[in-house]
């Protein structure tokens, strides 16, 4: 049976944020506000030892389509809003959900408030607030010479930039009170495309595919790099692998 | 939320399940096993234009549904990014639906000019906006005084900006239009320049190098082909190494082998040391700088060697230079000056020895844009020259280009009082004893009856304008400005807020309400050029050129115009209703390289412009070497012509130097700089000295340390200060869009939505300052406050803080309070002093130049 994965190579990575920010525009996530980054894909990064020889590690993160995922289980909707496909993406229905932020709570990927550099997997659109409080300001900075956010919104679309797409499961801009996260850009892939934050890199750091066929591009690169996941311990059984180390020092 | 949640819970899943029906669900919602059709995404093209976020300016493409762009990708022929566009590229969207942005011209109607003054702007209509600039321009010609106009351009597009920088002020009389230029990196072509006779951005073969050796810039983030680099730079490990000469960890030097945290400004030193031992230790290119005549290594520490013991090949005066500077120089006294121990100076000179003609060292502006820039910027080079890697498989290559065409002559369209007034002395002081600024090297003029003259270039010293104008407050009463920020990214900022409010009439062509706008008697809306202006744009990176399109791909926001074209095309009819018409009568002239048709009216005449810059690439009448073409429908639809592939070794012998050699001794910059020091009647010593560089004699024509310039001692202002740039910086002007604060972090050692002053924590610990504190940093010029980072990136002694942030205008996510013109942290501009590398002309902003002090605000 399939099982989509990615594979992150951390040598080719650079950390640039590339990635993110295509999903951010592919995917029409809102900005921060109320603690929630609506960063489906994101970075998590880390200096350790001292000057002279800091090592420093820049990590693309994402929902990791866990094979053993929390976030399902947790789900206490039926059928369940959050559930695996039969291509193994870990789905989420916008419509069934409720917004109890059971599956936020239950990832050990994901916070339910973030500060800073934080991030997390799942993030929350809060109930009775507008998708983006920066497209619903009503204020013009100069007066009759610029106009405002929600005007912006109102000529073009909201977000202005929106991409538009269709998918039974998902909306390409939320409602509130629910959850999103990543969804492998189900849209994209079951159209033979492959999702935003792959087509975006310019290292091509990322690959992506179905990991049960051995044969696979990403089932290769994880046999020859002995690729790693994220917080093994947590039982989760991730289909994000990491390979190779981020800096030579 | 919590209390929700649980209250919710409470409820049993199926009455869950309801709920979501009640709020709009479907009953399809309960369909498990069934899904919908997967629609994917609704129709849309992809439609090529040019970034210019950078000066990578990467072939891009949007994806536009329903008329609005929603994605970015790079240009998918693009040889020069391989199809991708940096991060930087993403935010375009996000500047193009900027609500900040000005819709409408608007006029200021409170004369008071400053800081925190309300210009209280009032939208007006172009015509309104139009006559007033062209009224006051003609008060200029009837005064006969046209010179008083001064033009500054910003960013610009690589073709279509002669029409106005190059045209405009020449046929008005003007002599005063100023590039931005040297606020950039000029100092850096100084380098390649006086060794090569190269003044221009280099190129990598980073598919190829064994060994990349990254020194004062960040190519992972910023300097001229980031998609590229980004591409390439993970692979280079599984060929050799990267290493990374920075003072504080950049995003190449956290992924590099080795990182060299040098002290600010030594470089020099660290280049000699390296050059010792790759000199003594026979480890440079024989193939490329010859040998000695019997075979003996001569270069041992110390000794001074006869020049004739040695064979160049295609180098000239390697000998002198190691007799000159080289010989003493060893990796242990090197150590003492760069604080980079002696061993690593060792292990990493062979490293590159052992890469050889494979090891490209790529020089920034780190190097460069400092007060004694052009010597390091030589002595970095040159050590390419040493290695031979000058245009070698895996070495550094000169610039590749595509074939523009230029506009016809403005000579005849240039009138009387336009000839005298344009002569008149430039109010940048370029050219003054102190003031060489001698970047581009020689201009030779050969009369008509053939005979030469030879004379030393003078280029433009952009941030010594406020000084001019401070100086001489008369000099200047009208000034336009297109896509510029001086009064926020020149160094010594506060300079231009003095100097502004003295110019009587001052209209800022622009996307936002920027620092510099606020100054402005009218600002106009400029279109935000990568999703709204048509224009040429070249550039090249992977060795190969490229020329590409700039188009609309989405209608321009509010009243919008191109400030190039179509914004002068109206200016000039203004003109010529006012009784001036050559400004139109010389844009009336041009004509469409494929119907010979004139211009009737501005749109055609944005056209028009266009196609003359760039027939050569696709009218099929000259043979392409590159790509191959069919006319201009088809070069707008794809978007780019890519040159062909760089030949190696194509300027071999035929270097533009005095010698056609790479010099070591530079014969070029003796030549230039004796034929300066001629016209003021002085010595090249003296010159040198007024320009504040110590070195006299014969080491001034050979690569060579000189030691780091710092404004504040070092008692009082104990920090040296650090600036870089983001790679989520596009130039200043990204800072009001959400996406850059949200993802800030990617700046290693940076915190998203927030700007940080990057500090060493064992000086953190002295100074009873923690992570996060806010603090208050003050060197010569003034002060800042920011937030306080602890982190082990910066050497102790060292603080580092990127550039970018601190704007108390632009926008209300760029600035904290725009209408009381509160600072969202702080602007780096405004900590370090105006100072220059006068030979250049450039503005100095790294080397280690300022001193500051730190203090919990």
């Amino acid at each position: 049976m399939t099982q989509y994965a990615m594979v992150i190579d951390l040598q080719k990575c650079v950390g640039c944020g590339a990635c993110a920010l295509a999903c951010k525009a592919g995917n029409n996530t809102a900005g921060r506000n109320a603690g929630q980054t609506h960063n489906w894909a994101d970075f998590q990064l880390e200096t350790s030892g001292k000057f002279p020889k800091p090592k420093f590690t820049a990590r693309p993160v994402l929902c990791n389509h866990c094979s053993n995922a929390a976030c399902v289980e947790a789900c206490p909707v039926t059928p369940k809003a959050m559930f695996k496909t039969a291509d193994g993406i870990t789905m989420h229905n916008d419509e069934r959900c409720i917004g109890c932020r059971a599956c936020q709570e239950a990832c050990p990927y994901s916070k339910m408030e973030v500060k800073g550099n934080e991030y997390s997997v799942i993030s929350y659109n809060e109930d009775g607030k507008p998708y983006d409080p920066f497209y619903a300001d009503k204020t013009e900075m100069i007066k009759g010479c610029t106009t405002s956010g929600a005007d912006m919104a109102k000529s073009n679309d909201n977000p202005p930039h929106r991409t538009q797409y269709e998918h039974p499961d998902y909306q390409d801009v939320r409602r509130n009170n629910i959850t999103e996260k990543c969804i492998f850009c189900e849209h994209l892939v079951k159209n033979g495309e492959l999702p935003n934050c792959v087509v975006a890199c310019p290292a091509k750091a990322r690959t992506f595919g179905d990991i049960s066929n051995p044969g696979s591009e990403v089932a290769q690169l994880v046999k020859k790099y002995k690729g790693t996941v994220l917080k093994p311990e947590a039982g989760t059984k991730p289909n994000v692998y990491y390979i190779r180390e981020y800096a030579r020092k | 939320m919590k209390i929700k949640r649980r209250d919710f819970l409470k409820l049993s899943a199926a009455t869950g399940a309801a709920v979501a029906l009640t709020q709009g669900g479907s009953l399809n919602a309960f369909a498990q096993a069934k899904r919908g059709a997967i629609g994917g995404e609704k129709a849309g093209k992809w439609t090529p234009s040019t970034c210019q976020g950078c000066t990578a300016w990467c072939p891009v493409e949007f994806f536009v549904q329903d008329g609005r762009a929603t994605k970015v990708r790079g240009n998918q022929f693009s040889k020069a990014n391989n199809g991708y566009c940096c991060p930087r590229g993403h935010l375009m969207l996000q500047q193009t639906y900027d609500p900040d942005r000005v819709l409408t011209p608007m006029k200021r109607t409170n004369p008071a000019k400053g800081r925190g003054i309300d210009p209280k702007f009032v939208p007006i209509t172009w015509d309104e906006a139009l006559d007033t600039i062209a009224d006051k321009m003609m008060e200029l010609r009837k005064a006969g005084e046209p010179e008083k106009l001064l033009y500054m351009r910003g960013r610009y597009s690589p073709t279509s900006q002669a029409l106005l920088y190059g045209t405009m002020p020449k046929i008005f009389g003007t002599p005063n239009a100023m590039s931005h230029s040297a606020i950039c990196a000029e100092a850096e072509k100084m380098g390649p320049g006086y060794t090569q006779g190269y003044f221009g951005y280099r190129d990598y073969d980073m598919a190829k190098t064994k060994c990349l050796v990254v020194w004062g810039c960040d190519p992972l983030s910023s300097n001229r082909q980031v998609p590229n680099t980004i591409n390439k730079f993970g692979d280079i490990f599984d060929r050799g190494a990267v290493i990374a000469v920075d003072p504080r960890l950049s995003a190449s030097a956290a992924k590099a082998n080795e990182w060299l945290p040098i002290k600010p400004g030594t470089d020099g030193a660290l280049v000699a040391a390296i050059a010792h031992v790759l000199l003594t230790e026979g480890m440079w290119s024989k193939e490329f700088v010859g040998d000695f005549k019997d075979g003996k290594n001569l270069f041992k520490t110390g000794a001074t060697i006869d020049e004739a013991a040695f064979a160049e090949k295609e180098t000239h005066g390697i000998i002198k230079w190691w007799n000159l500077e080289l010989k003493d120089k060893t990796p242990a006294w090197a150590a003492k000056v760069t604080l980079i121990p002696e061993k690593q100076i060792v292990s990493v000179a062979r490293t590159m020895g052992k890469a050889g003609s494979a090891c490209a060292v790529y020089m920034g502006p780190g190097v460069a844009m400092t007060p004694r820039g052009t010597y390091a910027s030589m002595a970095v080079y040159a050590l390419n020259g040493i290695l031979g890697s000058i245009e070698t498989e895996g070495g550094v290559m000169q610039g590749s280009s595509a074939p523009t065409d230029k506009f016809p002559s403005i000579d005849k369209y240039i009138d009387d009082l336009a000839k005298k007034s344009g002569k008149t002395k430039k109010i940048d002081g370029r050219g003054a004893k102190d003031m060489p600024a001698i970047m581009g090297g020689m201009n030779k003029k050969k009369d008509k009856d053939g005979k030469e003259t030879v004379s030393a270039k003078a280029n433009v010293v952009t941030n010594n304008v406020a000084n001019g104008i401070l100086k001489d407050p008369g000099a200047i009463k009208v000034f336009i400005s297109t896509w510029s920020n001086f009064a926020f990214s020149c160094t010594g900022a506060q300079r231009w807020e003095k100097a502004l409010p003295m110019i009587p009439f001052f209209a800022h062509l622009v996307t936002n309400a920027s620092e510099m706008s606020q100054f402005a008697d009218i600002v106009l809306p400029a279109t935000f050029a990568p999703t709204e202006k048509l224009s040429i744009i070249t550039n090249m990176a992977n060795l190969h050129g490229h020329m590409s399109i700039q188009q609309p791909v989405v209608k321009p926001l509010g009243q919008a115009k191109p400030e190039e074209t179509e914004v002068m095309w109206l200016l000039a009819e203004k003109l010529k209703a006012k009784g001036f018409a050559n400004l139109f009568d010389y844009y009336a002239s041009l004509e469409d390289p494929e119907t010979k048709k004139k211009p009737s009216n501005a749109a055609e005449f944005i056209e028009i412009a266009a196609k003359i810059s760039s027939h050569k690439v696709w009218d099929g009448k000259d043979k392409m070497k590159g790509d191959q073409i069919s006319g201009w429908e088809n070069f707008k639809a794809r978007g780019i012509y890519n040159t062909e592939t760089y030949a190696y070794k194509k300027n071999w012998g035929k270097f533009k130097t005095e010698t056609k050699k790479f010099e070591f001794y530079s014969e070029t910059l003796k030549k230039t700089l004796g034929l300066f020091a001629e016209k003021h009647k002085t010595t090249v010593d003296d010159v040198l000295k007024s320009s504040g560089y110590e070195a006299q004699g014969e080491l001034a024509f050979v690569p060579h340390y000189e030691s780091p310039k710092r404004h504040g001692d070092e008692k009082e202002y104990p920090f040296t200060f650090i600036d870089h740039k983001s790679r989520l910086n596009r130039e200043g002007r990204s800072q009001n869009t959400v996406w850059y604060h949200e993802f800030k972090k990617v700046d290693v050692g940076d915190d998203s939505w927030d700007d940080v002053v990057k500090i060493n924590p064992v000086d953190g610990k002295e100074l009873g300052i923690k992570t996060g504190d806010k603090v208050m940093l003050t060197s010569t010029t003034g002060s800042i406050t920011c937030t306080a980072k602890l982190w082990e990136g910066v050497r102790p002694g060292t603080i580092a803080k990127c550039y970018g942030q601190g704007h108390w205008a632009y926008g209300r996510v760029a600035a904290k309070d725009y209408a009381k013109a509160i600072a969202n942290g702080g602007n780096n501009n405004e900590l370090m002093p105006d100072d220059y590398d006068r030979l250049s002309g450039a503005t100095a902003r790294n080397g280690g130049f300022t001193g500051v002090k730190i203090k919990k605000a």
